[in-house]
């Protein structure tokens, strides 16, 4: 190496003009080699004023959190609700009296009835057959006259949502009785559930332009310190792009280590809430197990915060590079 | 190399700072600019460093017109320039390696080649046992030259010094403008902006001398060396 440098230094014609042209190759070296010193420098920077930096990326971590925390909750809830939602149905309640053959028809009808995933028939006397051997009134029941239970069909919806225009529909038949959701709440919790993506949605947005300005600010100051250092750059020929670069890289350390701490955070939440939930669980007789972040859920959440600590410093830059002369 | 052609620059405040001027230099020309202070040396060297344009009349380096020259470009212009600055725009927070580094740096070039050649410039001007330094450590007779190692580093075609002298003492002086008589021997263009009477009176120089934004006279080296 260092021979074949004096080699070219022997070659070097001593006129300025032609001794400051860089080969391509040479170009290239020198950026990624620019970059990376930038890269580190930015980081050593940031070391240097350890405060000032923690504060930024704490701020940023807490403003990571809420809203990502939120979505797991709503994750969680929506996964539990999921196994419920399978098990959502209506009882059909036939009128007293129909003939067979006009129960069986109806259980036809009830099939073809677009929405309707499965339609089974529970026959009086097999109702009461069950409700004595679950309700423990087994003798009493001997004394009624007749069965008092109405022949009933149970249909599931394929969908939840759809299940309201379905139980509507089912009224309109002249052999039903009587419908009766059993689920009604589940539907509750699914407008719920919307609800709190819509949250997520809106709470992320607005923490989001929170960190877009603390890191905007951050690097404002960064750039107020560091005036000088640009002013002469510029002077000796550095483009806007180099001197930009080392406050893009900060922006980005500073939304990546936010989210960092956000999802060390969350990992600690997540420690904390296990017991209490798992405890929940068993309660409920539930194979429930809260999910977390997991691997995805992780990098694309360092993924955001880099993006939006590039985004807070990009805006920044452009704003505040344009009061120092020369342009 | 540098043509000034019946070029004016008057501030947005109404101040004409320069008016109507013209003159030429060659490749390879090394001049005085002097004139009282707020006669528009200052303004002249911005203009060359494209910190300012002007509003009227045209610029020519090496036969391109800076007028046209898009704002994109003006980086890659100021990197055929070597500035030394009045108070020599050092930076405190890095090293006198570092400050010297800069100009090399912004244009890309590899570590190896910028160790290389910031060893050369700081060798030029009698630092080379200083590199590792903070600037702030050095005398002012020190840290103006780190300023000219910084100005050369890049082995520019222009340089321009403004006030290189300011504040040092004669002899200092001297050895700086033997430095710059160095750097016009192997082809570089010198324009220094003083008032130092003395120091222009010790020169056989080319002497322009600026009054009230005006070239009030241009005189060249007399007799031929």
């Amino acid at each position: 190496m260092a021979s074949s440098s004096k080699a070219r230094d022997t070659q070097r014609p001593q006129r300025g003009a032609k001794g400051s042209s860089v080969s391509l190759m040479d170009k290239w070296r020198g950026y990624k080699y620019h970059h990376r010193t930038t890269l580190q420098n930015s980081f050593a920077k940031m070391l240097r004023e350890p405060l000032q930096t923690l504060l930024t990326v704490v701020v940023i971590a807490i403003a990571l959190t809420l809203p990502t925390a939120l979505y797991i909750s709503v994750e969680n809830i929506r996964q539990l609700s999921g196994g419920l939602e399978s098990s959502a149905q209506m009882t059909v309640f036939v009128k007293k009296g129909a003939r067979s053959g006009a129960i069986e028809k109806l259980g036809e009808q009830l099939d073809a009835l677009p929405g309707v995933a499965s339609v089974s028939y529970i026959s009086a006397q097999a109702a009461l057959e069950e409700f004595k051997a679950l309700s423990g009134f087994g003798s009493a029941l001997q004394y009624l006259d007749e069965n008092p239970l109405p022949e009933a069909f149970l249909v599931k919806p394929l969908l939840l949502n759809d299940s309201a225009k379905l139980v509507n529909e089912i009224r309109q038949i002249t052999l039903v009785e009587d419908v009766q959701l059993d689920m009604e709440w589940l539907r509750r919790l699914d407008a719920l559930l919307d609800m709190g993506r819509k949250l997520v949605l809106a709470l992320g947005a607005a923490l989001g332009i929170g960190v877009i300005l603390v890191v905007g600010n951050t690097i404002r100051l960064a750039i107020q310190s560091r005036r000088d250092e640009i002013v002469i750059v510029k002077l000796v020929g550095g483009t806007d792009a180099y001197v930009r670069r080392p406050f893009l890289y900060s922006g980005l350390l500073f939304g990546f280590f936010g989210a960092f701490i956000a999802a060390l955070m969350l990992i600690g939440l997540g420690l904390w809430l296990e017991p209490s939930v798992n405890k929940l669980a068993s309660l409920y007789q539930s194979q429930f197990r809260l999910a977390g972040l997991g691997v995805g859920g992780f990098i694309a959440l360092l993924g955001i915060g880099g993006a939006v600590g590039l985004v807070g410093a990009w805006i920044s830059v452009g704003q505040h590079m344009r009061d120092i002369k020369p342009r | 190399m540098i043509r000034f052609d019946n070029l004016s620059k008057r501030y947005s405040g109404g101040l004409e700072a320069l008016r109507n001027i013209s003159f030429e230099m060659d490749s390879g020309e090394m001049a005085f600019l002097t004139g009282h202070s707020g006669a528009g040396k200052s303004t002249l060297l911005k203009l060359l460093m494209l910190i300012e344009r002007p509003t009227a009349g045209n610029l020519l380096i090496n036969g391109k017109n800076l007028n046209r020259l898009s704002k994109s470009r003006i980086p890659f212009y100021r990197r055929q320039l070597g500035v030394v600055f009045q108070n020599h725009q050092l930076l405190f927070d890095r090293s006198v390696f570092e400050n010297v580094a800069l100009p090399l740096q912004v244009s890309g070039y590899t570590p190896g080649e910028i160790g290389r050649r910031v060893r050369a410039a700081l060798d030029g001007v009698g630092l080379l046992d200083r590199e590792k330094n903070n600037p702030i450590e050095l005398s002012g007779g020190e840290q103006q030259r780190v300023g000219i190692a910084r100005a050369v580093v890049h082995k520019p075609k222009i340089l321009l010094a403004d006030e290189p002298t300011g504040n040092l003492d004669p002899q200092l002086s001297e050895e700086i403008m033997a430095l710059f008589k160095r750097f016009q021997d192997v082809g570089v263009t010198v324009l220094i902006a003083t008032h130092d009477i003395d120091l222009i009176n010790k020169m056989n120089l080319r002497i322009m001398r600026l009054n009230q934004g005006e070239l009030e006279l241009d005189r060249a080296a007399h007799g031929i060396l």
